[in-house]
């Protein structure tokens, strides 16, 4: 058996910039290892919704193709003083299962920053797939932008 | 990706691709028939919980092997893993599926031993597609979280994966995981890729990566 392993410990000490570092080892670790991933069928926009609430857009497909740009549009998203990330998700179209680890990891590196991930836009199939998951337990839910902003606001 | 009808829910809204795919929402499980040999412990009427309860280091694991130098596909080798699931199990892990085998909404029963320990629980399948399957655990399970089981295409080379993405339940399963329980976990885990692939002839590395999503306890 083979083994490449990351010890936490050492590597995810809570500046944004080390959980860049990660991110970009571990993206090396894949090209090293020639695994083609095929292309995300998943756009990301990043906007400010204020200057400590930023919300990314996903429109598409959530599942593990998506780790790339989801992460590289939360590195966008928490540029500056942003203290909550809102995920609008009015154009998800598709999640599997590896979706929901991404957002869980999404989840803990959001956490370890002591931002807040807040989202709307959730269809009620989403949200009983957030349910089921136990998601909900950790990430608001919110049925509008306005109201999900206003709450991120609050914090 | 399975391509799945759309169908228009109640609401007039367009079902997703992926309806068909995810379990049903449930407060908590219900068991009907146990297999024969199965243990009814630690399932009947436990909620489910995932990788984000628990208490343990949050970890990510990642088992994959290449069936190099065979033609097949990752929805055939997916197909033969569900309907062959408990046979590529090692001795000290047996898997006991339901009638309706591995598909959304169903129960797999677990007896295992850990550390020298038996361990009686399930799990239920939350996700399940042709070329993919999701468990997720109970309470009660040593771990926290979800195991899925998946097949890829690679330049050419049918990649066959496990992802577990869990954390340990309690104080006492962490430590026992991080004496025992997380090596011999990892040994179960290769012997599932290994046999599966001894299933179509081939005989390669099982490759493991290990990631630390969250160190912390909780």
């Amino acid at each position: 058996m083979t083994e490449r392993e990351t010890d936490g410990d050492q590597t995810l000490h809570g500046s944004l910039h080390s959980l860049r570092r990660e991110y970009e080892e571990i993206r090396a670790i894949r090209r090293t290892r020639r695994i083609e991933m095929p292309e995300a069928q998943v756009k990301m926009n990043v906007r400010k919704a204020s200057e400590k609430v930023s919300i990314i857009d996903v429109e598409g497909e959530l599942t593990a193709f998506a780790e790339d740009v989801l992460m590289d549009a939360y590195n966008q998203a928490s540029d500056g003083h942003v203290r909550a990330i809102i995920l609008n998700f009015e154009g998800l179209e598709y999640m599997n299962s590896s979706g929901i680890g991404l957002l869980v990891t999404l989840l803990i590196r959001i956490n370890r920053e002591k931002q807040r991930l807040l989202t709307y836009g959730l269809s009620d199939h989403y949200r009983s797939i957030f349910q089921i998951t136990r998601l909900d337990d950790a990430i608001a839910i919110h049925d509008s932008e306005e109201e999900a902003v206003r709450a991120a606001n609050a914090m | 990706m399975t391509e799945a009808s759309p169908q228009p829910s109640e609401k007039g809204e367009k079902e997703p691709r992926d309806a068909a795919f995810w379990a049903q929402r449930i407060e908590r499980l219900e068991v009907s028939d146990v297999p024969e040999g199965a243990a009814n412990v630690n399932v009947q009427g436990r909620r489910e919980v995932g990788a984000l309860q628990g208490f343990g280091k949050l970890w990510q694991k990642t088992y994959r092997v290449g069936l190099a130098g065979i033609e097949t596909t990752p929805e055939e080798v997916v197909r033969v893993w569900k309907v062959h699931f408990p046979e590529f199990q090692p001795p000290n892990s047996r898997f006991y599926p339901s009638m309706a085998g591995v598909a959304p909404g169903e129960v797999l029963f677990i007896s295992a031993s850990v550390g020298g320990m038996p361990v009686y629980t399930g799990v239920r399948v939350i996700y399940a597609d042709n070329k993919s399957y999701t468990v997720m655990t109970p309470e009660g399970h040593p771990e926290f979280g979800w195991n899925t089981f998946s097949a890829y295409q690679d330049d050419g080379v049918t990649v066959v994966q496990i992802q577990s993405l869990s954390r340990a339940n309690d104080p006492i399963y962490e430590l026992g995981f991080r004496i025992v329980g997380s090596t011999e976990q990892e040994r179960i885990w290769t012997h599932v890729l290994k046999s599966l692939a001894a299933h179509f002839g081939v005989n390669e590395p099982v490759i493991l990566e290990k990631v630390c999503i969250d160190p912390k306890v909780q």
